[in-house]
């Protein structure tokens, strides 16, 4: 009652003070199955809280730039990022810094998939016979669903997506690129590798409507970003304590929930090459 | 000749504009097999799903309480700013801050208030406040003024409001409120595509992951929502549930006011401003913003705005009659009730994405969706105003009805409600980039998803002004016309 | 109270004098009766007189100026707001105040419409709304009174009730009327008006019936 009170004044009035609770908050993008986020990193929570010894709570948020915000605002202190989010919160926030991505995001891919009507096979390059054709990315600020795709695409073609394609569409995530594509509604699309692969296992494509027709070369992916503020807040060497809980991470249910096989450490430069590709494009300035 | 023939005229103009605007609009289908997945919709949508929505419960109440405190806090200062309405200033003022969607607000507000109430409650309240101020103050204006006139000059000016001109408008006042409610409860359900906690969030997580059982569970609790509202949202109930809104907002993340400075002092700050740049560097970064995404942007904007206008009329003229007492008897009229209910409140974007496996990208999903949505909203407010219309006992029947008795004595409102949601239907535009149609909207999402606010906030300037200068050319016409319908939803 | 001096009112409308040059005086203690057909300036030289003497007169239009949705009981109140503070007019409108309510019932009772103390204005026949704006003026207790026909939705009776009431209440009135008997029978002074001129102004004692019938 007295927390409703609480908030009910500070509605009012909006001239509260900052409350911060000690709580250490993280948030991870919405790649995949977003209803399914509450469940599915909880029990992430959990095993931070009982390593680290300190409240731990997961906000869900509904886009990639939603998590950066939360992150730059300080509001949440740890994220699992993709490539790009990840390098646009840590240009934003001085002192932050990636400490752990999956075994599988150094040798991450993009999968090009295409209507069976357009007649493409899977090839070792990007078909040149898709220029024309409708396209969709995923979501706008995805690594694996927007930004390698596009480098790719300007890459063969030497043109920006809208200059190759008839039509270029943003489904806003990867497994609705998977469900138009199969459809036909637009005939070619880009897609996380990883999402594929898992709506591929639950026997969720129908894969004589759709098929892969190229791959990208391997570029790193997810990592997980920690701001550098919190050793001030949570107490010396809490960085190195979550990082080390995220490494140690070995339950393979908590790991499946990423999916990963496991965490290895990371550094802010190993995503130079994803800044400079952004750079290239536009995305950041 | 029944129908004024500058309605006509000016009818003829805006049907001949859209026309042309259809030579420069992409409408194309192209799709191969749309079946499978809308067959999976539709089967979704008939067995809905009410359990396995662990939150359903909490996104109701979260859409309430948002709608609810949004429109309060709205109204109350729409109504402070009505006073003062005269001032050309707070005109422009009003216009302004009304002239962006609630969409963009909330996602101006997510980026330094971040997951606080506030966000959602600021993201309805500042819109609305710009719309009420305008129609409240119309409707004091339009109170009659002579019990301000016989009263002494010595009376103080809040005894001579409270008396003389309040009582009158009061009513009307509340009306218009009350309408604005279920506006607010779309607004509301709306927010959550950009991550609050109502029901939008969870309609838009389920829907992009095709379990569309739990779409259909989460639309048909919306509209049941909104078609029983009357039912419960009763005039004197509604100070209780004003009350008690603000406790039911959830406790989302507390704000770091730092955030807010940095937003208003770096992040809109034009990034060549921000690098040293100085003006030729902002000369640059403005022309390229410019000729790259603004002028396509308004472009892509109108011309969709204005075909989806004239479709708009057009589905309103059909829908109309689905709900009038002058056409069939209850039943049919209750069902005509339940389409306009399912057509007013799916959100645009749901309809758009369904039509888009239809169709295949292009703009043709996108108008046939604004029309639909809009001409359901304004369908159901003629079949309202035509149920006040009475006959002679041997009027015609049938469509002889319709065109010599109900048409000509409804065209004016028609025209009226459908030129008050000209501005509304561009600003819709706004959230059909999935579709691949480049709209100013698409364009502010695009900054805002790359974290460029210096360039969101230009477009989202660009986007204002138009919607202001679409406004404008409105009023002219509706002046023009001499048509004047307050106290409506969509009146403003 | 001082006398009124009007000198050169004049009236247009839409670009058309239709009303003077008038000058006029009114002498404290005068009932005055405006007589003349419709459309001769009556309502406007009432008009142009209440803009000159706002501050020390009590109006009642020919439209009444009655807020609809309130009850008789505020509606009379409304002639003494000046008399009270913003935030004590604020609560009886929310809560009237016994002090007032005992004050208006015997007003409304002379009036014939005690029973209609608390009944919202809109839904009272013509002739109680027109009673209850007599009553507001009445309350109000000004220096003068300015009246537009007053009493033309009260049929016989009623009428002398109420013109009789308003020339006990106000020394000094100015009442438009197109009741000729009415206006010889209760005004001292009658002053008629034709195509935006006075034709006529004499004292009523020296006037009969036939003197003014010609400016109808």
């Amino acid at each position: 009652m007295l927390k409703q009170i609480r908030r009910a004044l500070l509605l009012s009035l909006a001239l509260v003070a900052p409350v911060m609770a000690d709580t250490f908050v993280f948030t991870a993008i919405p790649d995949n199955d977003e209803t399914r986020l509450r469940e599915r990193f909880q029990s992430v929570a959990d095993y931070l809280s009982e390593q680290l010894d300190v409240d731990v709570r997961y906000v869900p948020v509904k886009s990639y730039a939603a998590a950066v915000s939360a992150f730059r605002n300080n509001q949440v202190q740890l994220a699992w990022f993709g490539g790009l989010s990840g390098v646009q919160a840590r240009q934003l926030v001085p002192g932050s810094e990636a400490i752990a991505q999956g075994k599988e995001d150094t040798q991450f891919i993009t999968y090009f998939i295409a209507h069976k009507s357009t007649g493409l096979e899977h090839s070792d390059t990007l078909p040149k016979a898709i220029r024309g054709m409708t396209f969709t990315f995923g979501s706008k600020g995805s690594t694996s669903g927007r930004l390698m795709p596009e480098y790719y695409i300007r890459q063969a073609f030497g043109e920006a997506p809208k200059d190759v394609f008839s039509r270029v569409g943003f489904s806003g995530n990867h497994s609705r690129t998977i469900r138009l594509v199969e459809s036909g509604t637009y005939q070619v699309g880009a897609v996380n590798y990883a999402v594929w692969n898992s709506e591929l296992d639950a026997g969720k494509i129908n894969t004589d409507a759709v098929k892969v027709i190229w791959e990208t070369p391997p570029y790193q992916d997810y990592q997980w970003t920690i701001r550098g503020d919190v050793n001030e807040r949570f107490g010396e060497g809490f960085k190195d304590k979550v990082k080390q809980a995220l490494l140690n991470m070995d339950d393979p249910e908590l790991l499946k929930k990423f999916p990963r096989s496991a965490f290895i450490p990371a550094s802010n430069s190993d995503y130079d090459s994803i800044r400079e590709t952004a750079k290239q494009i536009g995305i950041i300035d | 000749m029944i129908l004024s023939s500058t309605s006509v005229r000016i009818t003829a103009a805006f049907v001949a504009i859209a026309i042309l605007c259809l030579f420069a609009a992409d409408l194309a289908i192209t799709t191969i097999n749309p079946w499978q997945d809308l067959a999976a919709l539709f089967l979704g949508m008939v067995t809905p799903d009410f359990f396995s929505l662990e939150h359903i419960g909490t996104a109701l109440l979260r859409t309430l309480a948002f709608a609810f405190t949004g429109v309060a806090l709205g109204s109350v200062s729409g109504f402070l700013l009505a006073l003062v309405f005269r001032f050309r200033a707070v005109r422009m003022f009003c216009a302004f801050i009304r002239a962006i969607h609630e969409l963009f607000w909330a996602l101006i507000f997510l980026q330094f208030f971040g997951f606080h109430p506030l966000t959602g409650v600021l993201a309805i309240a500042i819109p609305y406040a710009g719309i009420f101020a305008k129609v409240y103050s119309e409707i004091l204006d339009e109170t009659d003024p002579t019990p301000e006139r016989v009263l002494s000059r010595k009376v103080d000016v809040l005894s001579s409001f409270l008396y003389a001109r309040i009582p009158d408008a009061l009513p009307h006042l509340i009306t218009y409120t009350s309408y604005r409610l279920e506006c607010g409860l779309r607004s509301s359900a709306v927010l959550g595509f950009v991550g609050l906690p109502t029901l939008g969030y969870y309609l838009e997580s389920s829907f992009s992951q095709g379990y569309y059982s739990e779409v259909g569970a989460l639309l048909l609790l919306f509209y049941v929502l909104i078609a029983t509202l009357r039912l419960w949202a009763r005039p004197r109930l509604i100070p209780l549930y004003v009350i008690a809104a603000p406790f039911f907002l959830g406790d989302g993340l507390p704000i770091v006011w730092g955030n807010v400075v940095r937003f208003f002092t770096q992040d809109i700050v034009p990034s060549p401003l921000r690098d040293g740049e100085g003006l030729s560097g902002l000369w640059h970064w403005l022309s390229d913003l410019a000729v790259n995404q603004a002028m396509p942007g308004i472009w892509n904007t109108l011309v969709l705005t204005q075909i989806a206008l004239v479709l708009t009329g057009l589905v309103t003229l059909m829908a109309f009659p689905l709900i009038s007492r002058h056409f069939g008897g209850p039943t049919r009229r209750g069902l005509g009730h339940v389409v306009l209910v399912i057509a007013r409140s799916t959100p645009e974007y749901v309809i758009a994405y369904i039509l888009l496996q239809l169709w295949g990208p292009s703009m043709l999903p996108a108008i046939v969706a604004l029309a639909l949505h809009n001409g359901g909203i304004i369908g159901h407010l003629i079949g309202r105003r035509s149920n006040e219309i009475t006959l002679r006992p041997d009027a015609p029947k049938g469509i002889e009805r319709y065109g010599y008795e109900l048409l000509p004595r409804l065209y004016s409102p028609f025209l009226a409600f459908l030129f008050y949601r000209w501005e509304i239907i561009m600003r819709e535009t706004a959230i059909l980039g999935i579709l691949g149609i480049y709209t100013l909207g698409f364009f502010v999402d695009s900054a805002i998803q790359n974290i460029q606010f210096d360039k969101a906030m230009v477009l989202i300037l660009v986007t204002a002004f138009l919607n202001i200068g679409v406004d404008a050319i409105s009023r002219r016409v509706r002046a023009r016309l001499k048509l004047k319908v307050s106290m409506t939803c969509e009146g403003h | 109270m001082d006398a009124v001096h009007l000198r050169n009112l004049t009236a247009a409308y839409g670009g058309q004098q239709v009303l003077g040059p008038i000058s006029l005086d009114i002498r404290p203690g005068e009932h005055i009766a405006l007589v003349g057909g419709s459309g001769a300036g009556k309502s406007t030289l009432l008009g142009l007189l209440y803009d000159q003497v706002r501050d020390r007169a009590a109006l009642v239009p020919q439209e009444q100026g009655l807020v609809q949705s309130l009850p008789v009981f505020h509606n009379v109140y409304m002639g003494r707001l000046a008399a009270h503070s913003r935030w004590y007019n604020l609560l009886n409108l929310v809560w009237p105040r016994r002090r007032e309510l005992r004050a208006i019932e015997p007003l409304l009772e002379k009036l014939g419409i005690p029973d209609k103390l608390r009944t919202p204005v809109a839904t009272l026949s013509g002739g109680q709304k027109q009673r209850t704006a007599i009553a507001r003026a009445l309350f109000q207790e000004a220096e003068i009174l300015l009246a537009d026909e007053p009493v033309s939705a009260l049929d016989g009776p009623l009428a002398h009730v109420v013109m009789g009431l308003m020339t006990e209440s106000y020394a000094t009135s100015v009442v438009a009327l197109h009741d000729i008997d009415l206006a010889l029978r209760y005004c001292d002074r009658i002053i008629g008006i034709q195509n935006g001129q006075i034709a006529l102004d004499d004292m009523t004692r020296r006037l009969t019936p036939s003197d003014i019938l010609p400016l109808y």
